[in-house]
């Protein structure tokens, strides 16, 4: 299931949609988002590296993390950056956001540290994170960049949205998102959101602008948030290595599918696993419904063929009116079981009656009125 | 192109003069209004005749689906059908865009259900002893005029529209999510509107408004909630004094409570479009045709202008479905059948349902 929102991401966005945009969201309860995140990454950059996706490159935004951080990891995980032909770049929020180290070795006062080769070709620092459209600019030149212009696409990962969010308005941060989503060449971005950090009102945002909603919730919820207690211990501590994994995937014909699996964390990495107990609840409303009267094309004909009681005499046939005490003469099938009567005419339709209760006798009909012919 | 006179009561309006003469997609309705069609035909009925003229619309969206797109892409189709000038702002860059996304009326197909056979073994099945006083009973069925066809198309979602009418019209755009308030979706708006004045003369045309997410996160003007409650209002009045109908979408969640129920008091015709769950299983055990909703529309509040007497609706939730993929059909929603030869058919209890949500449903 968590493979579900990989395919998604990998495949990307088609002409003239808006690219699939995930948001991880996880909070101090089950404070699993980063792990998560990181497994994402690594799943979509092997993909990316091995040709399966549309999309050409990653640009690694990074608030959060320092982008060396970022290439210890794929080199965990067995990928190596240096040989990846250049599909990776990491704008480097990081180390210096809002270019204080910068004016200080202006001033004199500051020796920047060097570094190595290979992290100045992979990372480009951005010192402006205050402004969002230039870090929109940014972005898509690095990702151009990287694919070349044109048709080609990339994907985007932002480290974590809550960086951003502490500089620049939610409105701006949400025009960056959608203007990024509706790009041409973005083939697919998620990112990451600590959703205890910010109002309700943020998170809805978020939510409004993503297709696909990963959250991770606690196996356990806490009894009034109490922490000390011995009972609640190992409830904690269970919660630190297990979580539930919820989506909510926002589907093209507008249909909202919604998932869950139990995730735990382990040394080497985070295992997905079906949920042991029953599933999602449904919390979708349920609207007053009504009976339908109205008939199907096949219950339409069906009716139509059925010759009514009233309907087939006066063709020439002597007229039999039914008086409540016989059973019927012409009925072709009679039925063993007492309480079904069926009124067959030539097999081209039938009436099939049940009765309410066993006990009603067959003369407690109300007087059939002459002209019927039961 | 004016219909019969509907009367719905005893007291009914006298018009002293004669019905107006109306320009293409508007038709007379009870106590002297004007309606334009919605673009979906059975919205229309729903809604009884149409959106009135004068009216603000307002639709809530589901942040979880993009059912809201649908209503707006017939509603502005509609318009441009049959020549009345547009006007649609957007939170996106460049909104034109979106009109290429826009469905061409569907060509008209035998309307099996309109045709009366005035043949006497069809339609009413009358007892047979009656069949001689038949020849007197002249029933008369009013064939389906013409004109109706020309005041509500069906749309095929999968053809897009004809290039010549997205063209050749007056269509103005605005992007309401650079301007840092809402002064130019204001102007833009009074200009448009200062063209289609109300008068008791004819109504050559009638304009449409459509505002797309209007409190979308994107747009600076978002935050600016009493801003935007003002504008709603000065729309509101602006509308009610021309021949126009305006249709604000907005996302509900990206609301505050209190400027959500504002807002929603704001409107002549309250809708609201849910999401619907993928893979439900009892809500596939719950309705018929589940496999075939894409989502579900609510009708809050119907319009009715010059009158005291409310529309009440013999349902207010209605399925949303696209038939064959390209015609967008609401229809009640309905319980899917218990099969009664299941199951003892006598000794039961008087209740109605045997499935196990008789929770909602109990009689």
């Amino acid at each position: 299931m968590a493979k579900s929102i990989f395919i998604a991401l990998r495949e990307g966005a088609l002409e003239g949609e808006l690219a699939p945009a995930l948001t991880i969201k996880d909070s101090v309860a089950s404070p699993f988002g980063f792990q998560v995140f990181d497994h994402v990454l690594c799943q979509l950059f092997s993909s990316i590296l091995a040709g399966k996706s549309p999309s050409r490159g990653l640009i690694v935004v990074s608030f959060s993390r320092s982008p060396s951080f970022y290439l210890e990891l794929l080199k965990s995980k067995g990928i190596s950056v240096a040989s990846s032909d250049k599909r990776i770049q990491i704008l480097d929020c990081y180390n210096d956001p809002l270019g204080w180290k910068d004016q200080l070795v202006e001033s004199g006062n500051f020796r920047a540290p060097s570094h190595e080769a290979l992290i100045s070709s992979v990372v480009t620092v951005f010192r402006e994170v205050k402004h969002m459209d230039k870090l929109f600019n940014s972005i898509i030149e690095l990702g151009r960049g990287l694919v070349g212009g044109g048709k080609i696409r990339f994907s985007i990962a932002i480290d974590s949205v809550d960086e951003m969010l502490r500089r620049a308005s939610v409105s701006s941060v949400a025009r960056l998102l959608s203007n990024l989503r509706s790009h041409d060449q973005i083939s697919s971005i998620f990112w990451l959101l600590h959703s205890d950090l910010h109002k309700a009102r943020v998170t809805a945002v978020l939510e409004y602008l993503s297709s696909m909603v990963a959250s991770l919730e606690p196996s356990h919820q806490l009894a009034n948030g109490q922490r000390g207690d011995l009972e609640n211990f190992s409830l904690i501590e269970h919660n630190s290595k297990k979580g539930k994994f919820h989506v909510r995937f926002k589907k093209r014909n507008g249909r909202v599918r919604m998932m869950s699996e139990e995730v735990h964390i382990e040394q080497s990495g985070i295992n997905f696993t079906p949920l042991s107990s029953e599933g999602a609840i449904n919390q979708g409303l349920v609207p007053k419904v009504q009976f339908n009267l109205q008939l199907s094309e096949k219950e339409r004909i069906d009716k139509a063929n059925v010759v009514l009681p009233f309907e087939h005499q006066g063709n020439g046939k002597p007229l039999q009116i039914y008086d409540g005490r016989r059973s019927l003469v012409d009925s072709k099938h009679v039925d063993a079981v007492e309480n079904v009567e069926t009124n067959e005419d030539g097999g081209r339709g039938e009436i099939i009656y049940y009765r309410d209760s066993d006990d009603e006798m067959p003369d407690s009909d109300e007087d059939p009125d002459d002209d019927l012919d039961i | 192109m004016a219909t019969a006179k509907t009367r719905t009561s005893s007291f009914s309006r006298n018009l002293s003069a004669a019905a107006p003469s109306l320009g293409p997609g508007l038709k007379c309705g009870p106590n002297g209004t004007v309606f334009l069609s919605s673009g979906i035909p059975d919205l229309d009925k729903i809604l009884g005749g149409g959106f009135p003229l004068g009216s603000l619309v307002m639709v809530m969206e589901d942040a979880e689906a993009p059912h809201h797109m649908l209503l707006l892409r017939n509603f502005m189709a509609q318009g441009l059908v049959h020549g009345q000038p547009l006007l649609y702002a957007s939170p996106a860059r460049d909104p034109r865009g979106f009109l290429g996304t826009l469905p061409c009326p569907a060509a008209s197909k035998d309307d099996k259900s309109r045709e009366r056979d005035p043949d006497q073994e069809k339609g009413l099945r009358i007892a047979w002893q009656y069949k001689k006083y038949f020849g007197e009973n002249q029933i008369n069925f009013d064939g389906q005029r013409d004109g109706k066809h020309e005041y509500s198309n069906e749309f095929d979602l999968r053809k897009p529209l004809e290039r010549h009418l997205i063209n050749g019209q007056r269509i103005d755009c605005v992007s309401i999510q650079d301007s840092s308030d809402l002064s130019t979706l204001q102007d833009r708006c009074d200009t448009f509107l200062s063209q289609l004045p109300r008068n008791d003369d004819s109504i050559s045309s009638a304009g449409r408004i459509a505002i797309q997410s209007f409190c979308a996160p994107q747009c600076a003007h978002s935050i600016m909630e009493w801003e935007m409650l003002s504008f709603i209002r000065s729309l509101k009045s602006l509308v009610r004094s021309s021949n126009s109908v305006a249709i604000i979408t907005f996302p509900p969640s990206l609301l505050s409570p209190s400027f959500c129920k504002r807002w929603q008091h704001m409107a002549d015709t309250l809708l609201s479009v849910k999401a619907i769950q993928d893979e439900d299983k009892e809500l596939a055990q719950l309705l018929t045709g589940y496999q075939d909703m894409v989502g579900f529309l609510n009708v809050h509040k119907v319009a009715r202008l010059n009158t005291q007497v409310p529309l009440i609706l013999e349902a207010t939730t209605f399925s949303i479905k696209l038939q064959k993929r390209r015609y967008l059909v609401l229809e009640c929603l309905n319980q899917a059948p218990v099969d009664g030869s299941s199951g003892a058919s006598y000794g039961t209890s008087g209740s109605c349902s045997s499935s196990s949500k008789t929770g909602n449903l109990d009689f």
